[in-house]
């Protein structure tokens, strides 16, 4: 009785392909894993710890090099469990400034898995975040992003959360094979152990690169601070427009009511937070 | 009849004995190799017992007196007995000695007794309470035996067939004695710290941290991890991965208690009992459960104490289980801040604070789990350098009106300041703004590195991510070898540890001296003048990295007298200091426990009735400084130090002068 | 009463001094002495949008007979309703009839009106559909669900033409509702096989336009900008224009042709403010056709904002050592919909979870607004809200540091001014409903 159920959960396992990419820190630019991507491996291993027998597979599409490999390596160091399946990770190899999408569509169309996750952007390169769409639009799989928490798998069908505003969620059901998208919403990635890491192997193989010949003719500069946009003010007299202009100065050393009644302060309470629209 | 049954009993005992020693060296041998002079330490082993223990025992004299009647009077009555009784060398001089040494037992086991009457809870009881018993047991019996021996009474007295009974009530006595004293020993008795202390101080892990006929020895530095041999274990996952030593260290343990005593943790309710911890780890090189164990739990909240008997381990189980229960539970670990109180307390030299660290490092980098802010902190060093996540070429920011020199421009000065992290932190930018200002008075050449100073690793390594600190460390020690300098000062006591005790084994040897030190060598040297002191009463915090790691406890305090302060010593000062709580990562991982460990400091200080709390760690400062409500004021020395900085004119230099103002400075302090 | 007319010289050199801090108050106070006074409109608006002025209308009999005209603005204070009205009737209304080209634009219509997002992404569209004014393109609006405008009616459609809209295409069938990506790019996609619009420009906004975007970037063959945030007029360009997208997690500036879609971040341009479009409604010729949807929207679930990490919230209620009653204190948060938030001393006191605690040693915060309640702000403290937009504090104490950080403080205790806001922002919600 009890092998067969645990037969039966095992076959209830699926197949999830985690896409990662070498991500950049913000403050220094240097390589590490990438957030949201590590959040995805983080929602794999959730889905793992649900449905015992689901196997996880990494993927990542690149040049293999020292940096890179040490920001992989995060990602494997989130084995830290016992048999996780994530002693190895599968890398396409191409040279730097390559599409990533034909190899990795090809190699998702060659081994099927039943669910691809993948984070919504890079940190690196032109990181537009197409790349998720471009993969269901080439497999024609369903495609549903900034997820949440996938609740269940049944019958090839996947119950999920999807992150909403202000921290609100919506349950959606999506057929498989689907590919899901995993932003800032999604569980924060577990830490990433030095031992798994420095013990898990590469599976290297070899892909026909296509160069980003598109991406090469643009024009890339590290991004400029973007000029703040001043309140516009439609003043009907130069005194108005002093005013509007004076105020703001005004308004920086902050405002202290004292000797007001609570209502009072209530008051200039809840006009702040009007002007800030955080009432809802 | 005795005579035939003493040796009989005796040479039992002793066989029994040896067998009982195999067996317990077969269980150190268990643990990994460690390279040790097995020779050289035995030689070595009367010096420490009578040096370095009797330093730590001696503290207390009653029981240190109580400990040499008992302990020399066994020693001597054994090898008499054997001699005596068991070879039937009846000398009346050895056995006047015998006499002798058995009484000295008996009067050391009153004491002992006495002690057991109405012990503290940091004794442990259970087999423990029997010990007394025993001693007396022991020495009387031996004593008796031995009377007829000096002829003291008659030959025959227990020859006669109405003494029979006599004759065997005291065998009986004898091999009760003899069980616990010989058998006990190394079958795992209370005498086993006996046996396995004597051992632990010949093949001590850290030979360097006893005393030499030079002068005192030191060795706090965590040993580093060998990351290139990827068949080391990182970190110890099992009883099993100690070395041989340190499981040697651990069935030393005499369960004093005294550690839990000094534990600032154990103070503050959080999960973790050092002498319960050691006891664990004896169980768990055994194998069972802890259900036997007799003293203190560790706290646990609302509980009022984790239950015994829940836990068990076996040498080759893991000691934190992945779920549940195991050996220990990851707070207890967790909860250490390293002050290293406890290994100061320890009379056995057992070092508590490697074992957890060594826990640590498996749970860290094995495991992935570091608790609460851990992770998050280990990131950011990884990442940026600093455990605040903070752009690395903003570390100069603070300073940016200061103009400080900087080492890639001048390659070669007298003294580096080492800023440590404490310059992304807004309170401590404070103090190293006041030390600049004391280093341009005293004129002292010195530059910073700036931007290109990295976090020490001293986090790092609390807790437990060995690979980020030796990342951290060889990174820092390529950027110091570009230059030339004559010592590193620092204002951060940890970053003056891991630098100065830390990174040697690492290649990196150089001379680091605390901020307080280099200050006073200042002052003597007449290159400071202080205005008289004119605040309240000042009390002194002595950082554990500072003061039982690294030994300074007198330059702080001499900054002080200096500056006209008189110090109000609080209670637990100098090598007794009590931890601020901000050591070993503990603010990351914060353990909840019932109460706050600078809440209890801060407590300290108030008893004192000071009004000020001088410290000398950026850590103390802003541990201290979050006590709610706190009675004092927390301003470290060098904040002190520049507030009282006089102009000094060129040639108002002479002691004279200094002495008056060292004397209106005591009159200000009685107004 | 007196008939003395009592002049305060101070007054009346306030009123002239048009820099004044209070000068529109002194001019308010002597407008309602001249209450009553009618006179003849002095300033208008003409029919060709050029102000007019009659200056026999202007000015008043001095005391001593003669006609002064004062310009201190004294008059313009008494007229500026008139003034304001003339403002908002200035907007020229522009009707393409006509259109070179159409620019469609698909805004997120968050809540069912225009989000300030959409309104700038429609100026976009606009500075791109008028470039050249001999030949303007027409901007078309693609509307999915309900619309609720700015008020009823007339007003509903208006919202639109004055947010640059000339065409609307509104598809509010019942399956484009909540999540259904699938359908809404079916309908894209017949847009596209029927206007064959030049541009497609789509707010970057998650779970708004930058999924849907996205999915008819891909659609349509597109290499899509993303995270547009800057157009610029280029002739070497194949559309005629170039753009700046923040690319790489936002570390990178890429500049390149201005493709067919584009997905604009907000602020990309000013809104429409001068001219109000016609807002036409057009039907779409051809039936989409229905898709069979993957994907099922079960509907939105309930989470209790006090649940959200404290790193991503907006709005921060921020518990400490002066807060005395909690209960009130978690009530204010849930009925302002604010994340809970805490110092450490509330946290080592167990009032709150330690994952609340705000700080250099807990959470470093980003709210835009971050309410501070009985927080005395310990350095620790601020340094975790540096990054907040808006502090306000509410403090017995008036010297304590939060005060110096907080762009608005209230002194007074911490429980009657909470109960006081709590009971405004109740009434406010209960009278919104009741409108509705």
């Amino acid at each position: 009785m009890q092998p067969d159920l645990q037969q039966k959960q095992q076959q209830q396992g699926i197949d999830v392909a985690v896409l990662v990419s070498i991500g950049r820190h913000p403050t220094t630019g240097r390589a590490r894993r990438a957030e949201q991507d590590a959040r995805g491996l983080e929602l794999a291993l959730a889905i793992e710890a649900e449905l015992p027998g689901t196997r996880i597979s990494m993927l990542h599409a690149g040049s293999q090099d020292d940096s890179s490999e040490a920001a992989l390596r995060g990602y494997l160091g989130m084995a830290t469990g016992v048999g996780m399946g994530l002693e190895s990770m599968t890398l396409l190899e191409q040279p730097e400034g390559s599409d990533a999408i034909p190899a990795l569509a090809k190699h998702l169309a060659a081994t099927s898995p039943q669910l691809v996750i993948t984070g919504a952007r890079a940190e690196r390169g032109e990181g537009s975040g197409l790349l998720p769409y471009a993969l269901a639009e080439h497999l024609g799989w369903p495609l549903v992003n900034s997820l949440a928490s996938v609740e269940k798998v049944e019958n090839g069908v996947v119950t999920l959360l999807q992150a909403l505003p202000r921290g609100q969620r919506r349950r959606l059901k999506v057929r498989l094979p689907a590919i899901i998208s995993v932003d800032e919403a999604a569980p924060a990635a577990r830490q990433s152990a030095f031992g798994p890491a420095r013990r898990a192997t590469f599976a290297i193989t070899p892909t026909t690169p296509e160069a980003d010949s598109e991406l090469a003719q643009w024009h890339l500069a590290p991004a400029r601070k973007r000029p703040k946009r001043l309140k516009i003010v439609k003043a009907a007299s130069a005194r108005d427009r002093f005013k509007a202009a004076a105020s703001k100065s005004e308004g920086k050393g902050g405002q202290v009511l004292t000797d007001v009644t609570p209502e009072q302060g209530a008051e200039a309470i809840y006009q702040l937070l009007k002007e800030e629209d955080v009432l809802r | 009849m005795l005579e035939t049954l003493l040796p009989i009993l005796i040479f039992t005992a002793l066989a029994l004995a040896v067998i009982g020693a195999l067996r317990r060296i077969r269980l150190w041998r268990q643990g990994r190799p460690s390279r040790v002079n097995l020779f050289k330490g035995l030689v070595a082993l009367p010096r420490r017992y009578l040096v370095d223990l009797h330093h730590v025992v001696g503290r207390d004299k009653m029981i240190s007196n109580t400990h040499v009647a008992t302990a020399g009077g066994f020693v001597a009555a054994a090898v008499l007995m054997i001699l005596v009784h068991g070879l039937g060398i009846a000398n009346p001089l050895l056995g006047g000695l015998l006499l002798l040494a058995s009484a000295s037992m008996f009067v050391g086991s009153l004491f002992v007794a006495r002690r057991r009457l109405n012990p503290p809870a940091r004794l442990s009881k259970g087999p423990w309470m029997r010990l007394p018993k025993s001693l007396m047991a022991f020495s009387i019996s031996v004593f008796l035996i031995t009377l007829p021996t000096v002829g003291l009474l008659p030959e025959g007295l227990l020859e006669g067939s109405s003494s029979w009974l006599l004759a065997l009530v005291l065998a009986g006595v004898v091999a009760w004695g003899l069980g616990e004293m010989f058998f006990g020993m190394t079958w795992g008795g209370p005498m086993k710290h006996a046996f396995a202390g004597a051992l632990h101080l010949a093949f001590h892990r850290r030979a360097e941290r006893f005393s030499t006929k030079k002068g005192g020895g030191r060795s706090t530095g965590l040993k580093a991890l060998n990351l290139e041999d990827e068949a080391t274990p990182l970190g110890v996952e099992k009883p099993a991965d100690f070395t041989w030593n340190q499981l040697l260290g651990f069935d030393a343990c005499v369960q004093c208690g005294r550690c839990e005593a000094v534990c600032p943790a154990f103070a503050a309710g959080q999960p973790l009992n050092p002498k319960k911890l050691i006891q664990d780890m004896v169980v768990g090189m055994a194998g069972g459960s802890d259900a036997a164990y007799a003293g203190s739990p560790h706290p646990s909240q609302g509980l009022g104490g984790k239950p015994v008997g829940e836990h068990a381990g076996s040498p080759h189980g893991p000691i934190v289980a992945l779920q549940g229960k195991a050996l220990v539970d990851a707070d207890t670990l967790w909860s250490c801040t390293t002050c290293r109180a406890c290994v100061e307390e320890c009379p056995m030299m057992i070092e508590h604070v490697d074992a957890i660290v060594d826990m640590r490092r498996h749970l860290t980098l094995e495991r992935g789990k570091t608790p609460n802010k851990g992770a998050e902190v280990l990131d950011n060093l990884i990442a940026t350098d600093n455990p605040g996540g903070f752009d690395p070429g903003s570390r100069l920011n603070w300073a940016a009106d200061l103009n400080l020199p900087l080492m890639a421009d001048l390659k070669q000065v007298d003294v580096l300041l080492w800023l440590g992290d404490g310059a992304f932190d807004m309170r401590n930018q404070r103090t190293l703004r006041a030390l600049v200002k004391v280093l341009r008075a005293a004129e002292v050449d010195f530059a910073v590195l700036g931007t290109e100073e990295r976090d020490s690793g001293d986090v790092a390594r609390r807790l437990g991510d060995e690979a980020t600190f030796q990342s951290l460390a060889k990174r820092n020690i390529a950027t110091l070898a570009q230059y030339r300098f004559l010592q590193i000062v620092t204002c951060d006591p940890h970053s003056f540890h891991v630098l100065g005790n830390e990174y040697g084994e690492l290649g990196g040897i150089y001379d680091v001296r605390h901020h307080s030190t280099f200050i006073a060598e200042l002052f003597d040297a007449g290159r400071l003048t202080f205005a008289p002191w004119k605040g309240g009463s000042v009390t002194y915090h002595d950082p554990c990295y500072l003061g039982r790691y690294n030994g300074e406890y007198e330059a702080p305090r001499n900054v002080l007298k200096a500056l006209g302060i008189e110090v109000k010593e609080m209670e637990r000062s100098g090598f007794r200091s009590r931890c601020c709580g901000g050591g070993g990562g503990a603010p990351i991982t914060d353990i909840p426990g019932e109460r706050r460990i600078p809440d209890m400091r801060m407590n300290d200080v108030k008893e004192s009735g000071a009004e000020l709390v001088a410290v000398g760690c950026p850590q103390c400062t802003a541990m201290l400084e979050g006590v709610v409500d706190a009675s004092a004021e927390v301003r470290d020395i060098a904040e002190l130090v520049a507030d009282a900085l006089v102009e000094r004119s060129a040639d108002d230099v002479s002691g004279a002068s200094r002495q008056t103002t060292a004397s209106t400075a005591a009159e200000e302090v009685i107004l | 009463m007196s008939e003395i007319i009592r002049r305060d010289p101070r007054r009346e050199w306030i009123a002239r001094n048009r820099l004044h801090p209070e000068h529109a108050s002194v001019l308010a106070a002597l407008g309602v002495n001249r209450g009553g006074d009618g006179g003849a409109v002095s300033e208008w608006l003409g029919p060709n949008g050029v102000v007019r002025k009659n200056p026999r209308a202007i000015g008043f009999i001095g005391p001593n007979g003669v006609k002064r005209i004062d310009r201190s603005g004294l008059q313009q204070g008494g007229q500026s309703t008139a003034t304001t009205t003339a403002a908002r009737d200035s907007r020229r209304t522009v009707t393409i009839d006509q259109p070179a080209f159409l620019v469609v634009v698909v805004p997120d219509l968050t809540g069912g009106r225009l989000s300030g997002h959409d309104k700038d992404l429609l100026g976009l569209a606009r500075r791109v559909a008028d470039a050249d004014a001999e030949q303007p393109g027409a901007v078309v609006a693609i509307l999915f669900g309900e619309h609720k405008g700015e008020g009823g009616g007339e007003l509903k459609e208006q919202a639109l033409g004055e947010a640059g809209i000339d065409r609307v295409v509104h598809l509010d069938d019942e399956f484009y509702a909540g999540f259904a990506p699938e359908a809404r790019l079916a309908a894209l996609s017949a847009v596209e096989r029927e206007m064959t619009p030049r541009f497609w420009l789509l707010p970057d906004s998650p779970l708004g336009g930058a999924d849907l975007g996205r999915r008819l970037a891909l659609r349509l063959g597109e290499r899509a900008a993303t995270g547009v945030w800057q157009v610029e007029a280029d002739n070497e360009a194949p559309l005629g224009w170039r753009c700046t997208a923040r690319g790489a997690a936002g570390s990178l500036d890429i500049q390149r042709p201005l493709p067919r879609v584009a997905l604009a971040l907000a602020e990309c341009a000013e809104p429409v403010d001068e001219t109000r479009h016609a807002a036409e409604h057009l039907a779409l010729a051809a039936s989409i056709p229905t898709t069979l949807s993957r994907i099922e929207d079960l509907g939105q679930v309930a989470v209790d904002p006090a649940g959200v990490a404290l790193a991503e919230a907006e709005f921060i209620l921020s518990g400490g050592n002066g807060v005395k009653q909690w209960d009130a204190f978690h009530h204010a948060a849930k009925v302002l919909g604010a994340t809970e938030g805490a110092s450490r001393v509330a946290v080592d006191d167990g009032f709150m979870a330690r994952d609340r605690q705000v700080g250099a040693t807990g959470t470093w915060v980003t709210a835009r607004v971050y309410m501070a309640v009985g927080i005395s702000g310990a350095i620790q403290h601020l340094q975790g809200i540096q990054r907040c937009d808006k502090v306000v504090a509410i403090n017995l104490d008036p010297g304590c540091d939060i005060i110096k950080r907080a762009d608005l403080a209230v002194i007074g205790d911490s429980t009657q001014i909470l109960a006081a806001l709590v009971a405004m922002v109740e009434q406010q919600r209960g009278g919104q409903r009741d409108a509705a």
